[in-house]
Protein backbone atom coordinates (compact mmCIF):
# COMPACT_ATOMS: atom_id res chain seq x y z
CA UNK A 1 0.00 0.00 0.00
CA UNK A 2 1.12 3.43 -0.59
CA UNK A 3 1.78 6.17 1.83
CA UNK A 4 -0.28 8.40 0.07
CA UNK A 5 -3.09 5.94 -0.14
CA UNK A 6 -3.05 5.00 3.32
CA UNK A 7 -6.24 4.79 5.15
CA UNK A 8 -5.74 5.19 9.01
CA UNK A 9 -8.81 2.11 9.06
CA UNK A 10 -6.14 -0.31 7.51
CA UNK A 11 -3.81 0.13 10.28
CA UNK A 12 -3.29 -0.53 14.22
CA UNK A 13 -4.41 2.36 15.62
CA UNK A 14 -1.38 3.74 16.68
CA UNK A 15 0.76 2.97 13.67
CA UNK A 16 0.83 6.41 12.75
CA UNK A 17 3.18 6.43 9.71
CA UNK A 18 1.86 8.74 6.37
CA UNK A 19 -1.63 8.96 8.68
CA UNK A 20 -3.07 11.87 8.01
CA UNK A 21 -3.46 14.21 11.12
CA UNK A 22 -3.97 17.45 13.00
CA UNK A 23 -1.10 20.19 12.65
CA UNK A 24 2.18 19.69 13.45
CA UNK A 25 2.73 22.21 17.28
CA UNK A 26 5.96 22.04 18.32
CA UNK A 27 4.59 21.18 22.76
CA UNK A 28 6.72 20.10 25.42
CA UNK A 29 5.54 20.21 29.02
CA UNK A 30 7.81 19.22 31.97
CA UNK A 31 6.95 15.98 33.51
CA UNK A 32 4.97 16.06 36.07
CA UNK A 33 6.42 13.44 39.12
CA UNK A 34 3.37 10.85 38.40
CA UNK A 35 4.49 10.48 34.74
CA UNK A 36 8.36 9.93 35.28
CA UNK A 37 7.43 7.34 38.01
CA UNK A 38 4.96 5.71 35.30
CA UNK A 39 8.21 5.76 32.92
CA UNK A 40 10.43 4.61 35.65
CA UNK A 41 8.10 1.51 36.69
CA UNK A 42 8.22 0.96 32.71
CA UNK A 43 11.47 0.83 32.66
CA UNK A 44 11.57 -1.35 36.40
CA UNK A 45 9.10 -3.83 34.69
CA UNK A 46 11.48 -4.42 31.45
CA UNK A 47 14.28 -4.94 33.36
CA UNK A 48 12.27 -7.23 35.84
CA UNK A 49 11.32 -8.97 33.14
CA UNK A 50 7.74 -9.02 33.89
CA UNK A 51 6.56 -6.49 31.06
CA UNK A 52 8.86 -6.00 28.25
CA UNK A 53 9.22 -2.67 25.70
CA UNK A 54 7.36 -4.21 23.05
CA UNK A 55 4.63 -5.92 25.10
CA UNK A 56 3.94 -2.74 25.90
CA UNK A 57 3.96 -1.03 23.02
CA UNK A 58 1.58 -3.73 21.86
CA UNK A 59 -0.87 -3.52 25.13
CA UNK A 60 -1.03 0.40 24.20
CA UNK A 61 -2.19 -0.56 20.56
CA UNK A 62 -4.61 -3.18 22.04
CA UNK A 63 -6.61 -0.24 23.43
CA UNK A 64 -7.80 0.45 20.45
CA UNK A 65 -8.24 4.19 18.99
CA UNK A 66 -11.10 5.36 21.11
CA UNK A 67 -9.28 5.07 24.45
CA UNK A 68 -5.63 5.85 22.64
CA UNK A 69 -7.08 8.97 21.68
CA UNK A 70 -8.69 9.83 25.17
CA UNK A 71 -6.05 9.11 27.76
CA UNK A 72 -2.75 10.97 27.78
CA UNK A 73 0.66 9.33 26.82
CA UNK A 74 1.28 7.94 30.28
CA UNK A 75 -2.36 7.55 31.08
CA UNK A 76 -2.39 5.01 28.32
CA UNK A 77 0.65 3.56 29.89
CA UNK A 78 -0.66 2.84 33.46
CA UNK A 79 -3.85 1.06 31.84
CA UNK A 80 -1.88 -0.88 29.45
CA UNK A 81 0.28 -2.21 32.56
CA UNK A 82 -3.14 -3.15 34.16
CA UNK A 83 -4.35 -5.01 31.47
CA UNK A 84 -1.05 -6.98 31.30
CA UNK A 85 -0.26 -7.45 34.62
CA UNK A 86 -4.42 -9.03 34.61
CA UNK A 87 -3.64 -11.56 31.78
CA UNK A 88 -0.21 -12.54 33.26
CA UNK A 89 -1.98 -13.50 36.51
CA UNK A 90 0.34 -11.06 38.25
CA UNK A 91 -2.19 -9.36 39.85
CA UNK A 92 -6.32 -9.60 40.01
CA UNK A 93 -8.32 -6.78 39.18
CA UNK A 94 -10.24 -7.19 42.94
CA UNK A 95 -6.79 -6.81 44.27
CA UNK A 96 -5.87 -3.46 42.23
CA UNK A 97 -9.38 -2.17 43.38
CA UNK A 98 -8.67 -2.76 46.61
CA UNK A 99 -5.30 -1.27 46.38
CA UNK A 100 -7.02 1.88 44.28
CA UNK A 101 -9.42 2.24 47.10
CA UNK A 102 -6.69 2.13 50.27
CA UNK A 103 -4.52 4.58 48.06
CA UNK A 104 -7.61 7.18 47.66
CA UNK A 105 -8.43 7.24 51.46
CA UNK A 106 -5.04 7.58 52.28
CA UNK A 107 -5.39 10.81 50.06
CA UNK A 108 -8.44 11.88 51.54
CA UNK A 109 -7.27 11.73 54.86
CA UNK A 110 -4.33 13.76 54.68
CA UNK A 111 -5.81 16.02 52.91
CA UNK A 112 -8.56 16.89 55.51
CA UNK B 1 -14.46 3.10 43.05
CA UNK B 2 -12.68 5.86 42.30
CA UNK B 3 -13.73 8.77 40.02
CA UNK B 4 -12.10 9.79 36.68
CA UNK B 5 -10.90 13.22 37.72
CA UNK B 6 -7.70 14.09 36.81
CA UNK B 7 -7.03 15.48 40.27
CA UNK B 8 -5.98 19.02 40.94
CA UNK B 9 -2.79 20.38 39.71
CA UNK B 10 -0.46 20.98 43.03
CA UNK B 11 2.45 20.44 44.72
CA UNK B 12 2.86 16.71 45.82
CA UNK B 13 3.54 16.62 49.50
CA UNK B 14 2.28 20.04 50.27
CA UNK B 15 -0.71 18.66 52.07
CA UNK B 16 -4.12 19.00 49.75
CA UNK B 17 -2.73 17.17 46.36
CA UNK B 18 -5.28 15.27 45.50
CA UNK B 19 -3.67 12.53 42.32
CA UNK B 20 -5.42 11.71 39.27
CA UNK B 21 -7.69 8.22 38.71
CA UNK B 22 -4.05 7.03 36.73
CA UNK B 23 -2.18 8.12 39.00
CA UNK B 24 -3.45 6.37 41.79
CA UNK B 25 -3.52 3.22 39.21
CA UNK B 26 0.44 3.61 38.80
CA UNK B 27 0.85 4.28 42.52
CA UNK B 28 -1.48 1.17 43.25
CA UNK B 29 0.32 -0.89 40.19
CA UNK B 30 3.81 -0.20 41.84
CA UNK B 31 2.73 -0.89 45.42
CA UNK B 32 1.12 -4.68 44.59
CA UNK B 33 4.21 -5.26 42.84
CA UNK B 34 6.51 -4.28 45.55
CA UNK B 35 4.16 -6.42 48.08
CA UNK B 36 3.76 -9.23 45.90
CA UNK B 37 8.28 -9.29 45.71
CA UNK B 38 8.19 -9.07 41.80
CA UNK B 39 9.68 -6.04 42.16
CA UNK B 40 12.25 -4.03 44.67
CA UNK B 41 10.81 -1.04 46.72
CA UNK B 42 14.02 0.43 45.96
CA UNK B 43 13.14 0.25 41.80
CA UNK B 44 11.57 2.80 40.85
CA UNK B 45 13.32 5.38 42.66
CA UNK B 46 16.50 3.68 41.65
CA UNK B 47 14.82 4.44 38.14
CA UNK B 48 13.92 7.86 38.49
CA UNK B 49 18.14 8.24 39.48
CA UNK B 50 18.82 6.97 35.96
CA UNK B 51 16.35 9.00 33.98
CA UNK B 52 17.39 12.06 36.02
CA UNK B 53 20.84 11.25 35.02
CA UNK B 54 20.51 10.75 31.22
CA UNK B 55 20.04 14.12 28.37
CA UNK B 56 21.41 16.32 25.68
CA UNK B 57 24.34 16.88 27.39
CA UNK B 58 25.91 13.50 27.04
CA UNK B 59 24.69 13.26 23.08
CA UNK B 60 26.28 16.70 22.71
CA UNK B 61 29.72 15.02 24.26
CA UNK B 62 29.92 12.06 21.66
CA UNK B 63 29.28 14.40 18.78
CA UNK B 64 31.79 17.05 19.89
CA UNK B 65 33.94 13.91 20.29
CA UNK B 66 33.49 12.49 16.61
CA UNK B 67 34.15 15.97 15.46
CA UNK B 68 37.04 16.26 17.01
CA UNK B 69 38.65 13.16 16.43
CA UNK B 70 37.90 11.16 13.48
CA UNK B 71 39.24 7.76 14.61
CA UNK B 72 36.44 7.72 17.20
CA UNK B 73 33.87 9.09 14.61
CA UNK B 74 34.64 5.76 12.75
CA UNK B 75 34.14 3.95 16.15
CA UNK B 76 30.94 5.84 16.59
CA UNK B 77 29.42 5.52 13.08
CA UNK B 78 29.95 1.50 13.26
CA UNK B 79 29.35 1.04 16.86
CA UNK B 80 27.09 3.38 18.76
CA UNK B 81 26.78 1.91 21.68
CA UNK B 82 30.04 0.37 22.19
CA UNK B 83 31.31 4.54 21.37
CA UNK B 84 29.07 5.69 24.05
CA UNK B 85 30.98 2.77 26.47
CA UNK B 86 34.42 4.57 25.52
CA UNK B 87 32.99 7.56 27.16
CA UNK B 88 31.35 5.71 29.78
CA UNK B 89 28.11 6.19 28.81
CA UNK B 90 26.34 3.15 29.08
CA UNK B 91 23.20 2.05 27.28
CA UNK B 92 19.32 0.02 28.33
CA UNK B 93 19.29 -3.41 28.12
CA UNK B 94 19.00 -4.88 24.37
CA UNK B 95 19.20 -1.57 22.34
CA UNK B 96 20.94 -0.61 19.56
CA UNK B 97 22.50 3.08 18.91
CA UNK B 98 22.95 4.00 15.51
CA UNK B 99 24.72 7.05 14.52
CA UNK B 100 23.89 8.77 11.69
CA UNK B 101 25.57 11.27 9.89
CA UNK B 102 24.58 14.36 8.10
CA UNK B 103 26.92 15.07 5.28
CA UNK B 104 26.71 18.00 2.28
CA UNK B 105 24.45 15.50 0.58
CA UNK B 106 22.28 14.15 2.99
CA UNK B 107 20.41 14.91 6.45
CA UNK B 108 18.98 12.59 8.61
CA UNK B 109 15.81 13.16 10.44
CA UNK B 110 14.28 10.37 13.59
CA UNK B 111 10.94 9.64 14.33
CA UNK B 112 9.03 6.49 15.87
CA UNK B 113 6.39 6.13 13.87
CA UNK B 114 4.98 3.09 15.85
CA UNK B 115 5.24 4.81 19.70
CA UNK B 116 8.21 7.41 20.66
CA UNK B 117 11.76 5.12 20.86
CA UNK B 118 13.99 7.67 21.11
CA UNK B 119 17.62 7.25 21.44
CA UNK B 120 17.11 8.30 25.29
CA UNK B 121 20.28 6.15 27.02
CA UNK B 122 22.22 9.28 25.12
CA UNK B 123 19.39 12.04 25.02
CA UNK B 124 17.20 11.81 27.86
CA UNK B 125 13.21 11.90 27.68
CA UNK B 126 11.65 12.82 24.09
CA UNK B 127 9.78 16.45 23.97
CA UNK B 128 5.87 15.91 23.60
CA UNK B 129 5.73 16.78 20.24
CA UNK B 130 7.93 13.99 19.12
CA UNK B 131 5.54 11.45 21.20
CA UNK B 132 2.43 13.06 19.05
CA UNK B 133 0.57 11.95 15.97
CA UNK B 134 1.31 14.70 13.70
CA UNK B 135 5.16 14.69 13.67
CA UNK B 136 4.81 10.72 13.86
CA UNK B 137 2.39 10.84 10.81
CA UNK B 138 4.44 13.29 9.08
CA UNK B 139 7.76 12.54 8.97
CA UNK B 140 8.25 10.00 6.99
CA UNK B 141 5.71 11.26 4.42
CA UNK B 142 6.66 15.10 3.92
CA UNK B 143 9.84 15.39 5.66
CA UNK B 144 10.82 18.25 4.17
CA UNK B 145 7.26 20.40 4.93
CA UNK B 146 6.99 19.21 8.91
CA UNK B 147 11.37 20.22 8.65
CA UNK B 148 10.12 24.35 7.12
CA UNK B 149 7.63 24.39 10.03
CA UNK B 150 10.52 23.85 12.93
CA UNK B 151 12.27 26.57 10.54
CA UNK B 152 14.59 24.20 9.37
CA UNK B 153 15.00 24.24 5.17
CA UNK B 154 16.44 21.60 3.86
CA UNK B 155 17.82 22.50 -0.49
CA UNK B 156 16.26 20.56 -2.43
CA UNK B 157 19.73 19.15 -3.62
CA UNK B 158 19.99 17.25 -0.51
CA UNK B 159 18.22 14.14 0.63
CA UNK B 160 16.59 13.34 3.44
CA UNK B 161 17.21 10.05 5.04
CA UNK B 162 14.06 9.25 7.65
CA UNK B 163 14.74 6.45 10.37
CA UNK B 164 12.22 4.51 12.06
CA UNK B 165 13.19 3.90 15.52
CA UNK B 166 11.90 0.88 17.21
CA UNK B 167 12.06 -0.60 21.11
CA UNK B 168 15.86 -2.26 19.49
CA UNK B 169 16.90 0.13 17.70
CA UNK B 170 17.69 3.90 18.45
CA UNK B 171 19.18 6.31 16.03
CA UNK B 172 20.98 9.37 16.74
CA UNK B 173 21.91 12.10 14.30
CA UNK B 174 25.24 13.30 14.19
CA UNK B 175 24.65 16.98 13.28
CA UNK B 176 27.20 18.40 10.67
CA UNK B 177 30.34 20.68 12.47
CA UNK B 178 29.09 24.27 12.50
CA UNK B 179 30.91 26.96 10.12
CA UNK B 180 33.38 29.04 12.58
CA UNK B 181 33.91 26.56 14.65
CA UNK B 182 37.72 25.66 13.30
CA UNK B 183 39.50 26.61 16.65
CA UNK B 184 37.14 25.73 18.85
CA UNK B 185 37.93 23.30 21.95
CA UNK B 186 35.83 19.68 22.32
CA UNK B 187 34.17 21.26 25.34
CA UNK B 188 33.12 24.51 23.73
CA UNK B 189 31.66 22.77 20.34
CA UNK B 190 29.86 20.63 23.28
CA UNK B 191 28.22 23.71 24.27
CA UNK B 192 26.67 24.31 20.42
CA UNK B 193 25.02 20.88 20.63
CA UNK B 194 21.46 20.79 21.07
CA UNK B 195 18.77 17.87 21.64
CA UNK B 196 16.84 19.29 18.49
CA UNK B 197 19.66 18.93 16.49
CA UNK B 198 20.29 15.38 17.40
CA UNK B 199 16.84 14.40 16.73
CA UNK B 200 17.47 16.11 13.45
CA UNK B 201 14.70 18.93 13.58
CA UNK B 202 17.33 21.34 13.10
CA UNK B 203 20.44 22.04 11.86
CA UNK B 204 23.39 23.75 13.71
CA UNK B 205 23.64 27.66 12.89
CA UNK B 206 27.19 28.73 11.87
CA UNK B 207 28.98 30.39 14.59
CA UNK B 208 29.92 34.03 14.51
CA UNK B 209 31.94 34.94 17.24
CA UNK B 210 34.19 32.41 19.36
CA UNK B 211 32.98 32.21 23.09
CA UNK B 212 36.84 33.42 24.09
CA UNK B 213 35.77 37.01 22.62
CA UNK B 214 33.87 39.79 23.62
CA UNK B 215 31.56 40.37 20.72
Amino acid sequence: MSAQNRDAADWLPNDLGGVATAPFERVEHPMLPWEKRCHALADVLDFRKIISTEEKRRGVEALGETTINKLSYYERWAVCFANLLFAKGVITPEELALKMAQIEARFNRSGE
Amino acid sequence: MPNHDHGHVDTEGSGDYTPGYYEILERSLAELLVEKGRIDANDIRREIEVLDSRNPALGARLVARAWCDAEFKKRLLANGRKACEELGITSYEDTELIVLENTESVHNLVVCTLCSCYPRAVIGLPPDWYKLKPYRARAVKEPRTLLKEFGTFIPDDMAIHVSDATAQVRYLVLPQRPIGTEDFTEEELAKLVTRDSMIGVVRLDPVQVHPGEVP
